[in-house]
């Protein structure tokens, strides 16, 4: 920027705050149009961009919004207020891949950078289009990719802020909401055990590899090697299912 | 030899005489008396030495005289200008020649006899022959230098070999090779026969092969060797059914040494390997199973009965036999198993009818069993290094058997737990009579071997430590070489770690005497300060002891005046050290007027501290007593019953009940009276075993972490089976630890981001630097 002559940074601060583009894309623009600011807009949005480019007062506008009024974040009320304006269940997944979007750091809550740098992301910076992008969303928890990371996401999220293990109740929650979406017929099973026999916290670990588990072993445990490095939990668990009969295992 | 030219030579002169020649030679041998096996006789044959014989004298004589003539007629007939030479003829001639005399003498001799006359025939026939070759060879001579070689023929011996062979050898020997293999089994059955007869026969069969031993072990090997599996095969299987294990294995052995022998004397070296070799099978190997589990005669009984000879010779006979031994340690281990658990049923079984009838007067049931153990291990490990040689399998064999049964438990006493209390028993007894030193410290050796077979060898550390502790402060029954003896022994088993500690423990009592003569010195300068109470105190170093609670106990104003002075003395001489008072490891000499005599108690210092509180009141609650005391009811009840309800009644409860209630009545007892000036009134230790299995649980927990970590370190990253194997075995030396516990320390090590698991294999772990 400072290699530019005054009148050019002016130009390029303007093209800015109206564009809300970044730095680099206004300095393009403006050079492709010979620093002429009608002519830079037209080329700006004229080029295919993978993503909308958002417009930051909008976006502030937004955050204000939902913003709580003692505490620079916005907080249970705020995401409420949101969810109404989405049309959307507070407790619909999508939010999980909202907050994972925007890197949030604990579940009901964003601060001022998770929320706007998330919306920017996704290039949303009206309500309207934030609606339209929620089956987007929706739709990329069928990819396998995405759906583990949103997973292994979840477990820092929702646990509480300093605690190194996720609560019981919460994990059971967030299990039942996840398992809803990627479909594991022995989540009710699990959560059973847990209750029965584990009643404490759960591990990142034990979070983890639960999916691998979910993914990876048949539903006649007939491919669980109990030699392996499974979590002890989830030992535990498939001696659960062999000892109550749920399901019949024919050793290897 | 003179050279003649070319000249025309009287070819059928010469064959005439050549055919003469070779008939005198034939009648010559055909007239020779029994062929002698004298070696010196035959040898004159052979050559040119002058005898005194005069039957030899002729023949050497004509031989001599024709040797010449023979000799240059035939170099003329060889070098005749070709076509004319005759060597070809003269060959075919003189292998004519042989084959005559083998038809017409040598074949109708043979086969007009049987069986042993047979033999002796052959051999006689064989000796001529091979004269007669060894003669016409030197005839023909002339051929073999140019001849034989340009044609690559056989040379004239051998060809005259071949002669024998492909005439006589084919047709006879299936006749000989029966002869011979009924010599054999005469033999076998114990009859005497002609071994040197049968040595010359082999002799034919190798020589015939000229240089190959095929038709010796085509013709007369294999089907000895079948031959041999039969006869051994029926033998064994009469035996197996008739015999006691050592009865038949005696025969076997001298079966052996005869098979030897036999080779030895008449048959050919290579075949020795392979006809022993078909005897250990035959009356080894394949009885083997039935002989070892012969009911009464089998190894279990030669084990039990002690019959080292017999076990001797088996040992002996089956590691000969691959494989041999494989069943004899599994049978070994079998029994010892056996052994070893009949013991620990019947320690099981007293201790339970014990406790039924509550008599505790002799030996404690887990006392005996590891007493038994130890001379079972005494009685096996004898079999094997003296009788069986220290045999690595059968090694193996013993200690597989006595780890199963010693980490067996008896009555809630894990094995670890039992070994320690005899060890602990042996150690007391110590100063005694009832041991010398010198049993003591083998008994204490032998004890310390069953140790390398058990598995928590961390508890027997630490039950041993508390008992280490208890002797070394109330029974003062340590003698310190023998203590330190047994740690020798520990630290060999299990290394540094345990040992050191209860070394420590046994320093500090020695520094403990030296303390206190200081502190008696101090009270000899310093008057004043004395608290008028006799004092004695040990001052532990904490890492070493096992840990113990300090208790709020209240004490009595006189034990009080004695911890004020202690503490100033020990403050004086020492800074930056905090003593901690352990009342519970204290004993107390306490002077009781009664109404026939005073008598001193030697009790713990909280008996003391009760029987204290009766100076000022006659009577006391139960409930006083632990106001005034705060003591745990748990303490209570155990002081109060053994001073109430035990051996010595020094006080009296009402009502007389044998256990000891909240609601009880204490008054000292002033009646009791006790022929001994000075009685020592026991006090029963809490119960520590649920602790010192926590503690030493808590530790596994420990030593697993810091292994895993160390494994992980230096590899970086492993995978899950290798790291647990690894882990395993490194703690082999201290106890076998659980395959769960140690995944939960891998889990909690991840959660303590110590370690992660690889990204793309879970299965394997990666260490965070």
């Amino acid at each position: 920027m400072h290699k530019l002559g005054r009148g050019h940074r002016d130009k390029v601060q303007q093209f800015m705050a109206i564009t809300g583009s970044s730095e680099k894309a206004a300095v393009q623009a403006l050079k492709a149009s010979d620093w002429h600011l009608e002519g830079a807009f037209d080329i700006f949005y004229s080029q295919p961009h993978i993503r909308t480019v958002t417009d930051s007062r909008h976006l502030e506008e937004l955050y204000n919004r939902y913003k709580d009024p003692y505490v620079d974040m916005i907080l249970v009320d705020g995401i409420t207020l949101l969810c109404n304006d989405l049309q959307v269940d507070p407790q619909d997944i999508v939010m999980l891949v909202v907050s994972w979007h925007m890197k949030a750091a604990t579940m009901c809550e964003f601060s001022r950078q998770e929320f706007i740098g998330g919306l920017q992301y996704l290039g949303i910076d009206t309500i309207e289009k934030f609606r339209d992008k929620l089956s987007y969303m929706r739709s990329e928890l069928k990819d396998e990719q995405k759906f583990r990371e949103i997973y292994n996401f979840a477990f820092g999220w929702a646990k509480e802020k300093g605690q190194k293990s996720l609560a019981l109740d919460t994990a059971i929650g967030m299990w039942q909401l996840l398992f809803a979406e990627r479909h594991w017929p022995l989540v009710d099973h699990w959560c059973q055990f847990l209750q029965v026999r584990h009643n404490k916290a759960i591990s990142r670990d034990t979070w983890s590899q639960l999916l691998e588990f979910a993914k990876t072993v048949d539903l006649q445990l007939s491919n669980y090697d109990e030699e392996g490095a499974w979590p002890y939990l989830i030992d535990e668990f498939v001696e659960y299912l062999t000892e109550n009969g749920i399901v019949q295992r024919h050793q290897n | 030899m003179p050279i003649h030219s070319p000249k025309t030579v009287d070819v059928e002169a010469g064959m005439a005489v050549l055919k003469q020649s070779v008939t005198k030679l034939t009648n010559i041998l055909e007239g020779l008396p029994e062929m002698p096996f004298n070696t010196m006789e035959y040898m004159l044959l052979c050559t040119y030495v002058v005898s005194t014989d005069s039957f030899s004298l002729s023949l050497l004589s004509f031989l001599r005289l024709m040797m010449d003539l023979l000799l240059s007629t035939i170099y003329d007939f060889c070098t005749m200008k070709t076509p004319n030479d005759l060597s070809e003829q003269l060959y075919a001639e003189y292998k004519k020649s042989l084959m005559d005399y083998l038809h017409s003498t040598v074949l109708p001799s043979l086969r007009s006899k049987n069986d042993e006359y047979m033999l002796k025939e052959l051999v006689r026939r064989w000796l001529n022959y091979k004269v007669m070759v060894r003669w016409l060879s030197r005839f023909f001579h002339y051929l073999d230098r140019y001849f034989v070689k340009k044609k690559a023929l056989l040379p004239l011996k051998e060809a005259g070999i071949t002669c024998f062979r492909d005439l006589v050898y084919e047709e006879m020997k299936g006749k000989i090779k029966d002869a011979v293999i009924s010599l054999i089994y005469q033999e076998r059955e114990g009859s005497q026969i002609d071994r040197p007869l049968l040595n010359n026969v082999v002799e034919i069969f190798i020589q015939i092969g000229l240089g190959s031993k095929q038709y010796y072990e085509v013709d007369l090997e294999a089907p000895l060797l079948q031959d041999t599996a039969a006869y051994y095969s029926r033998k064994a299987s009469k035996w197996i059914l008739e015999d006691s294990c050592p009865e038949y294995m005696l025969k076997a052995e001298e079966r052996l040494k005869q098979e030897k022998d036999r080779v030895d004397h008449y048959l050919d070296h290579t075949t020795k390997q392979k006809l022993i070799e078909n005897v250990e099978h035959q009356l080894l190997s394949v009885n083997e199973i039935q002989l070892l589990e012969k009911e009464n005669s089998g190894l279990i009984a030669l084990l039990r009965d002690g019959k080292v000879d017999d076990l001797e010779r088996l040992y002996r006979l089956f590691s000969r036999i691959p494989e041999g031994l494989t069943h004899v340690s599994q049978l070994f281990t079998q029994h010892v198993k056996a052994e070893g658990t009949a013991l620990v049923s019947q320690a099981e079984n007293a201790a339970s009818s014990k406790r039924a009838e509550k008599r505790d007067a002799t030996d404690s049931p887990q006392l005996v069993l590891i007493r038994r153990i130890i001379e079972l291990h005494d009685k096996y490990m004898g079999y094997v290094q003296e009788n069986f040689q220290n045999h690595t399998l059968l090694n193996k064999a013993l200690k597989e058997a006595f780890e199963v049964f010693c980490n067996k438990s008896v009555a809630g006493s894990s094995s670890a737990e039992m070994l320690a209390s005899f060890c602990d028993n042996v150690l007391r007894k110590a100063g005694s009579e009832k041991l010398s030193d010198e049993e003591i410290d083998t008994t204490l050796e032998k004890a310390m071997k069953l140790l390398s077979y058990i598995n928590d060898k961390d508890l027997f550390a630490e039950f041993s430590r508390k008992k280490l502790a208890r002797r070394l402060l109330f029974d003062r029954y340590a003698n310190e070489d023998h203590e330190r003896l047994i740690l020798t022994y520990l630290k060999q088993q299990c290394g540094g770690q345990f040992s050191s500690k209860m070394e420590g423990m046994v320093t500090d009592l020695t520094l403990a005497k030296e303390n206190q003569s200081c502190f008696e010195d101090y009270l000899y300068a310093n008057p004043h300060a004395h608290p008028g109470t006799e004092l004695s105190v040990s001052v532990l170093t904490t890492g070493f002891w096992p840990s113990y609670k300090s208790s709020d106990l209240t004490l009595p104003d006189e034990m009080i005046k004695c911890i004020e002075a202690y503490k100033k003395f020990y403050e004086s001489s020492t800074k930056n050290r905090k003593l901690s008072w352990i009342y519970s490891l204290g004993t107390c000499n306490i002077n009781a007027k009664f109404d026939a005599k005073s008598i001193e108690l030697t009790v713990a210092t909280y008996q003391a501290a009760v029987l204290l509180l009766f100076n000022s009141a006659d009577r006391l609650s139960y409930a006083e007593i632990k106001a005034q005391l705060n003591l745990t009811d748990e303490d209570m009840v155990r002081v109060l019953h053994s001073l109430s309800c035990a051996r010595y009644k020094i006080l009296k409860k009402a009502p007389m009940t044998d256990t000891v209630s909240p609601n009880d009545i204490f008054e000292f007892n002033s009646k009791f009276t006790d022929k001994m000036r000075r009685i020592k009134v026991p006090l029963p230790p809490v119960d520590e075993n649920k602790k010192v299995i926590e503690d030493v649980n808590k530790d596994r927990r420990y030593a697993i972490d810091a292994y895993i970590v160390r494994i992980m370190k230096s590899r970086k990253a492993l995978g899950h089976q290798q790291l647990v194997l690894e882990c395993i075995q490194q703690l082999s030396r201290i106890f076998k630890p659980d395959v769960k516990l140690i995944k939960q320390r891998i889990e909690d090590l991840i959660t303590r981001e110590f370690l992660e698991r690889d990204g793309e294999d879970p299965n394997v772990y990666k260490y965070i630097a």
